[in-house]
């Protein structure tokens, strides 16, 4: 009776194993955390006219998502921040270029509290601490060091940098008053901020433009549901959602 | 072997001497709750030896989180004691010495307990007897007599220090070359395409300090008890 028991037992483990990842009708979207409820509502009403497809959404900054793909984690769809990630993809293979369309837009801006005497890049040398995502993977901070190298003052702020995993760390640091401001997208602190609100919008001469690609990853390119999806994100529903929640789209 | 930036050698400098300073810190805390969980009997014995050692079991993240709370802007401690003393701790290597203390508290006071537990109480007593005071006794008899614990205590936590992550990104954030340790420039590189070759460069290091700091503690260990 035990060993019986034991070999239910270790079927139903290897069913639960094997069950687990490629399932039909699954969908993986990875998406920049920025996007973060712009995806999910898409990804709702998506699900809402496909019943039967289940879709994950993964959020998280642009490039730690473009890494996970590289290293194989399973993406049918791929919203990136920035050009820059969704190029190393297609570099790779991971992603056909023709697969690739710019969805929507953005601005960085700085944010602090309202009080806060800071209207300019060079006012910033004043500030004691000061928030921005880790460019070597969000594509937020990418574009924020990109300004700050040309406005000229990025030397002075070494040290005073506090790196977040994402667009979304950093707005949370700058409203716990953690740090005395941060960059972030033009969204986020519309949206999401709460003690804090936008100081200025850093001039746009000074990085290039938040550019929001949306591509369908090799195995994507595969599924009929992905490329229903990466259509129905291109679509005039699917523009709409974008700009509701702020982004530019042309 | 890719050569490391300078926040890289800074990130190294950086957590070993989180990790002295933090280890330093606890060594006189450390001592004292060995001290009284192994000779003294009072009430809530039994409460103090879970808080101690609950940052053994718990999330380093819920430890760094119960800290931010504590010690950030809106904190209990930060607003009302940080802040009138002109104090600012989350976000500097301050922050990041005291999650690493916490974090490896429980590893010290073990070992010590470990090495205290092993001392005669006659000894205790012949020399309360003898007419030393406690001080005295705990100068003379128990700390001589428990110090491979207390090394063996410090190397631990030492080695975890070095490691300590969780804790340190909330409370001390992520700054390069002001709190930016091995684990979290490890942590940085290996989220970011193309950083793999600096994330393994990194962890190398990181191996090798562990290696060297628990061999020495292995070869502590094997002659206290030889010595026993």
């Amino acid at each position: 009776m035990k060993k019986i028991i034991g070999s239910v037992f270790l079927v139903l483990i290897a069913f639960a194993l094997f069950a687990l990842p490629v399932r039909a009708g699954d969908l993986n979207v990875s998406a920049a955390m920025s996007l973060r409820e712009a995806v999910t509502e898409f990804s709702n009403a998506f699900s809402a006219k496909n019943p039967g497809v289940k879709i994950q959404n993964n959020l998280a900054a642009s490039g730690a998502l473009a890494k996970q793909i590289e290293n194989g984690a399973p993406a049918d769809i791929y919203f990136s921040a920035n050009v820059k990630w969704m190029d190393f993809l297609a570099e790779k293979g991971l992603v056909d270029r023709k697969n690739t369309v710019v969805v929507a837009y953005n601005a960085v801006v700085f944010v602090g509290k309202p009080d806060l005497k800071a209207r300019t890049m060079q006012d910033l040398v004043k500030l004691e601490k000061i928030a921005v995502g880790s460019p070597r993977s969000v594509p937020a901070g990418d574009y924020a060091v990109q300004a700050m190298k040309k406005a000229g003052i990025e030397k002075q702020l070494e040290g005073r940098l506090v790196m977040a995993k994402d667009v979304r760390e950093c707005l949370m640091y700058a409203d716990r008053g953690e740090v005395t401001g941060a960059f972030v997208y033009k969204t986020d602190a519309e949206q999401m901020a709460k003690n804090v609100k936008i100081l200025f919008v850093v001039p746009q001469e000074l990085y290039p433009r938040v550019t929001y690609p949306l591509g369908m990853t090799a195995a994507g390119a595969k599924k009929p549901e992905a490329v229903a999806y990466f259509r129905f994100a291109q679509s005039a529903e699917g523009k709409k959602i974008l700009a509701k929640h702020g982004f530019v789209v042309e | 072997m890719p050569l490391f930036s300078h926040s890289d050698y800074l990130a190294i400098l950086l957590s070993l001497k989180v990790a002295v300073v933090a280890t330093l810190l606890s060594l006189p805390f450390g001592f004292a709750v060995a001290y009284l969980m192994t000779f003294r009997r009072f009430p809530g014995k039994v409460g103090l030896d879970v808080i101690v050692n609950l940052p053994l079991t718990l999330p380093p993240v819920v430890v760094g989180y119960f800290l931010l709370v504590l010690l950030g802007q809106h904190g209990l401690i930060g607003k009302w004691v940080l802040q009138p003393l002109g104090i600012k701790l989350i976000f500097t290597w301050k922050a990041a010495v005291v999650g690493t203390a916490v974090v490896g508290f429980p590893l010290m006071v073990r070992s010590i307990r470990t090495g205290m537990e092993t001392i005669d109480r006659r000894l205790v007593e012949a020399s309360r007897t003898l007419g030393a005071g406690w001080f005295d006794t705990v100068m003379t008899v128990i700390v001589p007599l428990s110090i491979r614990g207390i090394i063996a205590g410090s190397i631990l936590m030492f080695a975890r220090g070095l490691g300590e992550f969780g804790a340190t990104i909330i409370v001390a954030g992520n700054i390069p070359g002001v709190t930016q340790t091995i684990p979290l420039a490890i942590y940085d590189y290996v989220s970011s395409p193309g950083g793999d070759a600096m994330a393994m460069a990194l962890c190398l290091v990181s191996i090798s300090i562990s290696v060297v700091v628990l061999v020495f503690h292995e070869w502590l260990s094997r002659r206290m008890v030889r010595a026993d």
